[in-house]
């Protein structure tokens, strides 16, 4: 393509947006309302896996020990422990501590715990493992090293919440592409058929540049720019009213499921980048698919 | 330059709006089509400058066969052939610059040239005073210079013009028939439709007079 044919090109969208504000305006309002639902999906989706991905990621182990351990096997055993990426001791529960905690629990029924001659619990540590810092395969291997040590019983980690978890993010991420897929082919829509409104309220232009001689091609880029710039800007007013009602939300409610408060949080910067290019790429379709009609003669 | 043999028109299935017509115009000649509303004078034209095909029958513009041309060829057809129209067909939203400028920025030429050329033309044509004006801003007889400007500026083979005067007054019906002789004095053929019978009077130009689609 020429510089100058490209040039004239852009100019005459520039032109084109500038002479017919008023129907720019009300196509950048209709897109804009479009995506603003497309990308408010892709918000919640984004929190979801945020979420999922962030109950998965610390994962809750057991060390069980046959015999009260000791000061100096305790730390042997801890120091082992810290060996590894991603591990964090978050408390060791002696043979009493457990019979405390079990106690507790009982509530009422604590006292059927009386008759018992020796304290059968048995002591141990409890640890949570970063999986971002390791990798799905550590768990399995801390296991091996540490069962191999003569004074632990048994070490113990939730496989089927690893399972589960992955189950989830899966299912999630099918989800994803389908609703998003389908809202995606939705705006598609609408911006198509608010694109032919612009392009119709033109078609008398179109009629006069074919018949002083111009080729498809020089009509229809101005056109393809158009509605990408009108994409553009249709995605961004999108992207700055779903920012608004993100901060509102983020102000007024409390977000907690259990005990636990949920950050969240708005759309990372480069998934932003990838809706802005996505609205300007529908533009451009939806003005490819408009123009189609155009150019029988 | 012009030639049509046996085409035939019809919109719909009853609606013939040509029938039978054969045509020769030579190179460099000034022809009239003339004939009351409806005759097919439009049509005519629209065949010539493919904005309509034949529905049987052959059309060739320079040599070129108007039912095989390929879209690109179509348009490079259409740079060589100058159409005016009666109700102008103007970009409103472009100045009389822009508008006359049309087709030099369609064929790709610099800017420098466009502006040079579109300055010459509108001189010719006594609008250079109103080169930064928009359509709606002149008048009836200013509008069709400046869209006689945009089909002569490319030099064209072919001048069509339908019913160019039909939105003007006397005077300035004069003026158009007075540029369109100057145009076709520098070599263009010229292809005038009117139902005017006072354009035709006194005229030694050939008139070709079409009714109900035929040519009589």
């Amino acid at each position: 393509m020429k510089i100058t044919f490209l040039r004239y090109s852009i100019r005459q969208a520039m032109a084109n947006i500038f002479n017919n504000r008023l129907v720019h305006l009300i196509g950048v309002g209709t897109m804009a309302i479009a995506f603003l639902i497309f990308d408010a999906f892709i918000l919640i989706f984004v929190n979801l896996s945020y979420w999922t991905e962030e109950r998965g990621r610390l994962l809750s182990m057991s060390v069980y020990f046959k015999e009260e351990p000791d000061r100096i096997v305790l730390e042997d055993v801890q120091r082992e422990l810290l060996g590894f990426p991603g591990v964090t001791i978050k408390r060791f529960i002696s043979k009493d501590d457990a019979m405390e905690d079990l106690r507790r629990q009982l509530g009422d029924e604590a006292g059927l715990l009386d008759g018992l001659k020796e304290n059968p619990l048995p002591a141990s540590l409890e640890i949570t493992f970063s999986r971002d810092k390791g990798g799905d395969s550590i768990p399995h291997q801390l296991k091996r090293r540490l069962e191999r040590i003569n004074i632990v019983d048994e070490v113990q980690y939730s496989q089927e919440w690893i399972e589960r978890f992955q189950a989830i993010m899966e299912a999630l991420k099918i989800v994803g592409i389908v609703v998003g897929g389908l809202l995606f082919l939705a705006a598609l829509f609408i911006i198509t058929n608010t694109i032919k409104l612009t392009i119709y309220s033109r078609k008398d232009e179109i009629e006069i540049l074919k018949l002083v001689g111009a080729t498809n091609r020089f009509v229809k880029i101005p056109f393809l720019i158009e509605g990408s710039i009108q994409g553009f800007l249709g995605g961004s007013l999108a992207l700055i009213l779903l920012f608004v009602a993100y901060m509102i939300v983020v102000a007024r409610v409390d977000l907690r499921i259990g005990f636990a408060s949920l950050d969240f949080v708005f759309l990372p910067p480069e998934c932003i980048v990838l809706l802005l290019v996505m609205s300007s790429i529908a533009g451009l379709i939806g003005s490819t698919i408009s123009l189609g009609r155009f150019f029988r003669i | 330059m012009i030639q049509l043999f046996h085409v035939y028109k019809t919109f719909g299935s009853k609606n013939s709006a040509l029938i039978d017509v054969s045509l020769r115009v030579r190179k460099g000649e000034f022809v009239f089509i003339t004939g009351p509303s409806g005759a097919g004078k439009t049509t005519l034209l629209k065949i010539v400058f493919c904005a309509e095909k034949a529905t049987s029958g052959q059309a060739l513009v320079d040599g070129r066969n108007l039912n095989r041309v390929s879209e690109r060829e179509l348009a490079l057809l259409r740079r060589r052939i100058g159409v005016v129209f009666q109700d102008f067909k103007l970009l409103p939203r472009r100045t009389v610059f822009e508008n006359v400028a049309l087709a030099l920025e369609i064929a790709g030429l610099p800017l420098s040239v466009i502006r040079k050329k579109v300055h010459q033309t509108l001189r010719y044509l006594g609008l250079a005073n109103k080169e930064g004006y928009y359509p709606p801003q002149l008048s009836g007889g200013e509008q069709q210079r400046v869209a006689l400007g945009r089909a002569i500026i490319n030099n064209p083979l072919i001048l069509l013009a339908d019913e160019p005067t039909g939105n003007l007054d006397p005077d300035l019906t004069m003026e158009i028939m007075a540029l369109l002789r100057e145009i076709h004095v520098k070599g263009t053929t010229v292809v005038v439709a009117t139902h005017s019978q006072e354009l035709l009077r006194d005229t030694r130009r050939r008139i070709v007079s079409l009714s109900k689609g035929r040519i009589v």
